[in-house]
């Protein structure tokens, strides 16, 4: 805690092992990538607001962008970031003085600069999945042999990571806790944890044979050599649904924290949270093959995928409900952290809406692989996951820098963004059915097309201003904020939510 | 927390799960629909490869980058591709599938009226993915 | 519960099985499916904004009724207590 008020030199915190060291690396680390990916958005966003070339000279760089855009904002600022808020928070929730494994926890953060200097370096074309055959005869080396070691090094680091934060909670938990009086945001992390565990090694073992196949010394996804893509399609998929969960249960575990303490209320219903999150995580393995209706899979695989998707959305419509409900009859301040969570959920449920329009199986015919899926999924990852955390780094910016950020900044951050997310992302929904397909350098001078690119470049726009703002925010509030009321930062009229820290003093 | 009903979370998601089961209900009677194959349906086989399309007709004849079919008529297209993944998409006519070397996807469609539509390609494959286009010509029928 | 699963994927299995044969075929007279998909996409998204207005306009009200700096807004039971 308070970093910045007690100065230290950088390698003792680079070299330690204590969780609110690993926590603030992780947290400078995933920031530094969302500033990064976010660049190259703005980039295609301006690639596309004509049609015809205009900032980017060619396809092939068109697409090594948007390659690393998804791959950067997923594995290297969304988990990360989590991991941060989970480092920081997950041991003092749990009242134990740090990681069950902190050597390990220092590891696995440090596998995370090395693979994402692969990403970058190598800075891949076949799109964030990879897809086979492309990937395997056609992409270009050694970029894609880059990216293929840097998963693989993530996956390594994100199993790491969750086998910490489940022995913390589960083994390392109070005595005096029962699991049942563990925050919610733990169970969030205890949740996605524990899919990561079952999810990331099929992927892990699907790189290693793309890796195999690329080098020409297997053909399991070629189908010259008689091999199979849909089958990397599955194993790929068998991972990555389920690691949309993972993606979103900690950032809804974040709004837990803040949507009660902003409304002056306790959570409406404890045991519906953990409910929806366990149920969730084992419901979210039956809908994976909804990404592949159009691979030709029949009517069967269709319709028990179908089913299996839908089955998911009553656990997240819980959620959704017990914030309204905690909300109801509060008194709420709505200071920076919690503008982001309400707005946050609030494109949630627009999220989980178009998800569920989605995955009606004939609808696939006009959504699949436009604009619509990359609207859509965008309302998750930025909406939703990107909001919670924004809110959540808010919220505990007082705790990591005992500053206090500028909350007029904070509120100017918001409300850009989420008219830059409504505009870039509502709008992308649309220009899908115009038939708009992703991934595209150029498109056809269609004027509905034009003019619906052109307001969500504007969007996007203002979303980067709106980050350039935050940046701003964040960089001089953290050195010269003015020193924050630690017991009581958002002047909420109670303890700040983290006593432990205060009894229990740095090991 | 306690001291409050739960009875609210219930009925709401019991209609969550009412709304969820209406949805997969009509989405499965129009899949059963369209899924239905008339069976005097004339073949068009379809190849995509980086980066055109190619068709050839029931009666042998070849075309690259366009494809002429007849209202009134049902086409049933057999998709596949001979390099990398591709999807053969008619969005004017909500046909979509992809084209998979390897493997034949069918899916078939039934023109309406004379007319002229995009076809594009709608998964990823690589330099030239964004002008993977054709055009189809809906002609009245000849005969 | 489990078995309730069951029944619903054995039910998702069979079912398409079953109907891939009530599927009308008169010859010359074809399905339209751009009818077909367009009807049931405007009929979900009628309800999907339906829903979204309830939702969206419950948060609204939510915001405007419980802000601190309404008028009417008075203290929670559970504030100055430690929970």
């Amino acid at each position: 805690m308070l970093e910045l008020q007690k100065p230290r030199p950088i390698w003792q915190i680079m070299f330690s092992t204590h969780h609110t060291d690993v926590g603030l690396l992780y947290l400078i680390t995933s920031l530094g990538f969302l500033f990064l990916g976010g660049a190259l958005a703005l980039a295609i966003r301006a690639e596309l607001f004509l049609p015809g070339a205009q900032i980017i000279s060619d396809a092939m760089t068109f697409n090594r962008m948007f390659t690393v855009h998804g791959t950067t904002l997923i594995f290297l600022f969304i988990i990360p970031f989590a991991s941060a808020v989970g480092n920081y928070f997950v041991p003092i929730m749990v009242r134990y003085k740090d990681m069950a494994y902190p050597k390990l926890n220092a590891i696995a953060y440090w596998m995370i600069p090395p693979s994402g200097a692969l990403i970058w370096l190598g800075f891949a074309d076949f799109t964030w999945y990879a897809t086979p055959p492309y990937s395997i005869i056609s992409a270009p080396g050694p970029a894609a042999d880059m990216w293929i070691f840097g998963l693989k090094i993530l996956g390594i680091s994100s199993i790491l990571g969750s086998i910490n934060f489940i022995v913390t909670i589960l083994k390392c938990k109070h005595p005096d806790m029962s699991i049942g009086q563990v925050p919610l945001l733990a169970w969030s992390f205890l949740s996605s944890s524990l899919i990561i565990l079952v999810a990331i090694p099929t992927f892990a073992a699907a790189l290693l044979m793309l890796l195999t196949d690329r080098l020409g010394v297997s053909g399991f996804f070629n189908p010259a050599l008689g091999g199979d893509p849909i089958a990397y399609a599955h194993l790929f998929w068998f991972t990555f649904h389920p690691e949309v969960y993972v993606l979103v249960i900690p950032a809804i575990g974040m709004m837990y924290e803040i949507i009660p303490r902003f409304s002056r209320k306790p959570i409406f219903s404890y045991n519906s949270g953990v409910f929806a999150f366990v149920l969730l995580s084992i419901v979210g393995f039956s809908s994976w093959a909804h990404h592949m209706y159009a691979t030709g899979m029949s009517f069967t695989e269709k319709t028990v995928f179908m089913v299996g998707t839908l089955a998911a959305v009553p656990a997240s419509a819980m959620h959704v409900f017990n914030f309204i409900a905690t909300m109801w009859n509060g008194r709420i301040r709505f200071s920076s952290p919690m503008m982001w969570a309400v707005g946050g959920i609030a494109l949630f449920f627009s999220a989980g809406a178009g998800g569920v329009v989605n995955s009606a199986m004939p609808l696939d015919f006009t959504t699949h692989d436009t604009y619509w899926v990359v609207g859509h999924f965008h309302l998750f990852v930025m909406g939703t996951i990107a909001f919670g955390s924004i809110g959540y780094l808010y919220y505990m910016f007082p705790y990591v820098t005992g500053r206090m950020y500028n909350e007029a900044m904070g509120k100017i951050h918001f409300i850009m963004s989420f008219v830059g997310t409504v505009m870039v992302f509502f709008t992308q929904h649309v220009l899908g059915l115009y038939g708009m397909p992703r991934r595209v350098f150029d498109y056809p001078p269609i004027p509905e097309w034009i003019a619906m690119n052109q307001i969500a470049s504007i969007g996007a726009m203002i979303i980067g201003v709106s980050m350039v703002v935050f940046l701003a925010n964040m960089i001089h509030s953290s050195a010269r904020g003015a020193p924050a009321n630690i017991e009581d930062p958002f002047g909420l009229g109670g303890r700040y939510y983290y006593p432990f820290e205060a009894r229990n003093p740095r090991h | 927390m306690g001291g409050h009903s739960n009875w609210p979370e219930w009925v709401y998601v019991g209609i969550v799960i009412a709304l969820m089961t209406w949805v997969g209900a009509e989405a499965w009677e129009a899949e059963r629909l369209i899924e239905h194959v008339p069976e005097d349906a004339e073949v068009i086989k379809v190849v995509g490869q980086q980066w055109f399309w190619t068709f050839e007709h029931e009666d042998g004849t070849t075309e690259i980058g366009e494809l002429h079919v007849e209202v009134g008529k049902a086409y049933k297209f057999e998709i596949t591709a001979t390099d990398v993944n591709h999807s053969f998409n008619i969005h004017d006519y909500v046909v979509l599938l992809d084209a998979i070397p390897g493997r034949v996807n069918t899916v078939w469609f039934a023109p309406t009226e004379p007319g002229v539509h995009d076809i594009q390609c709608r998964e990823y494959c690589g330099l030239i993915h964004y002008n993977m286009r054709g055009t189809l010509y809906v002609e009245e029928p000849s005969a | 519960m489990l078995p309730w699963v069951f029944l619903v994927v054995s039910a998702a299995m069979i079912l398409p099985a079953a109907a891939a044969f009530a599927a009308g075929d008169e010859p010359g007279e074809y399905l339209d499916r751009r009818v077909v998909i367009w009807n049931l996409f405007f009929k979900m998204m009628t309800v999907a904004f339906t829903v979204g207005a309830v939702v969206s306009g419950t948060i609204i009200w939510l915001i405007w009724r419980f802000r601190e700096s309404n008028p009417k807004a008075k203290p929670t039971p559970y504030e100055g207590t430690d929970w």
